[in-house]
């Protein structure tokens, strides 16, 4: 099979996350590893400035986020040219704690040739160039969340 | 002159007090002549623009950049998904 007909979902949704689902639409009949990464919604946070969350509020610049998460796959499949199905999703809208808040899934015909590094590649990437924020709501008061990456040309 | 539509995320979008506005720039306007516009015509976004991030056309763009006719621009913080 070429690479074009590997699975490349990139997508913004306000939808819950069906990982099942997800984790379907990436696997073939040749298929045999998936590492899939999803983050969550911390209601308690102990590391650095504990704190409790009552609700993220996630925004995303939909058409400019989608293209950079093709563009976070596309380089994954750069650097991982085996890699087979690769799911980027982002849920946005408020999000309570425990619920999953995003999606990175590679999957490949087995466990030892880079899954885990390309996933985690992915949710390192999507967190420094696609264009998502979060409002933190807690007892305490409302924030944005803002990041530290700043892009570079070509990024 | 150059009309070119703006959109503000975040916090960017709370201290311009709207999502969207159109602009006319002069046809050579770059990224940091915007900058300089945008501080001098909006007092509340002088102090974040010294760490926005802005897009043309939905690519990061940089200070020596010059806008192209019609552009869709954007200005937001550093991102925070995930």
């Amino acid at each position: 099979m070429s690479t074009e007909n590997f699975p490349t979902i990139f997508s913004i949704t306000e939808e819950e996350l069906d990982l099942n689902e997800l984790l379907a639409q990436i696997t073939l009949t040749s298929t045999g590893a998936a590492a899939i990464f999803t983050g969550m919604v911390r209601g308690e946070t102990k590391r650095g400035d504990a704190h409790d969350t009552e609700y993220l509020e996630y925004e995303a610049y939909v058409p400019m986020a989608e293209a950079k998460m093709k563009q976070v796959a596309d380089e994954i499949r750069e650097r991982w040219p085996v890699i087979e199905g690769i799911a980027v999703v982002q849920r946005i809208g408020k999000l309570f704690p425990k619920t999953p808040t995003v999606l990175i899934a590679c999957t490949a015909a087995h466990r030892d040739i880079g899954v885990f590094d390309a996933a985690r590649y992915g949710i390192d990437r999507l967190k420094e160039i696609v264009p998502v924020w979060k409002k933190e709501v807690s007892p305490s008061g409302e924030f944005w969340v803002e990041g530290d990456y700043f892009p570079k040309a070509g990024e | 002159m150059n009309r070119v539509k703006l959109l503000f995320f975040a916090t960017l979008r709370d201290r311009a007090g709207t999502r969207s506005m159109e602009l006319d720039i002069p046809v050579d306007l770059t990224i940091q002549g915007l900058k300089d516009k945008i501080s001098n015509e909006f007092p509340n976004l002088k102090e974040s623009m010294s760490s926005v991030l802005i897009t043309i056309n939905r690519e990061y763009a940089f200070d020596e950049a010059v806008i192209p006719l019609n552009a869709e621009l954007a200005m937001f913080p550093p991102v925070s998904g995930g």
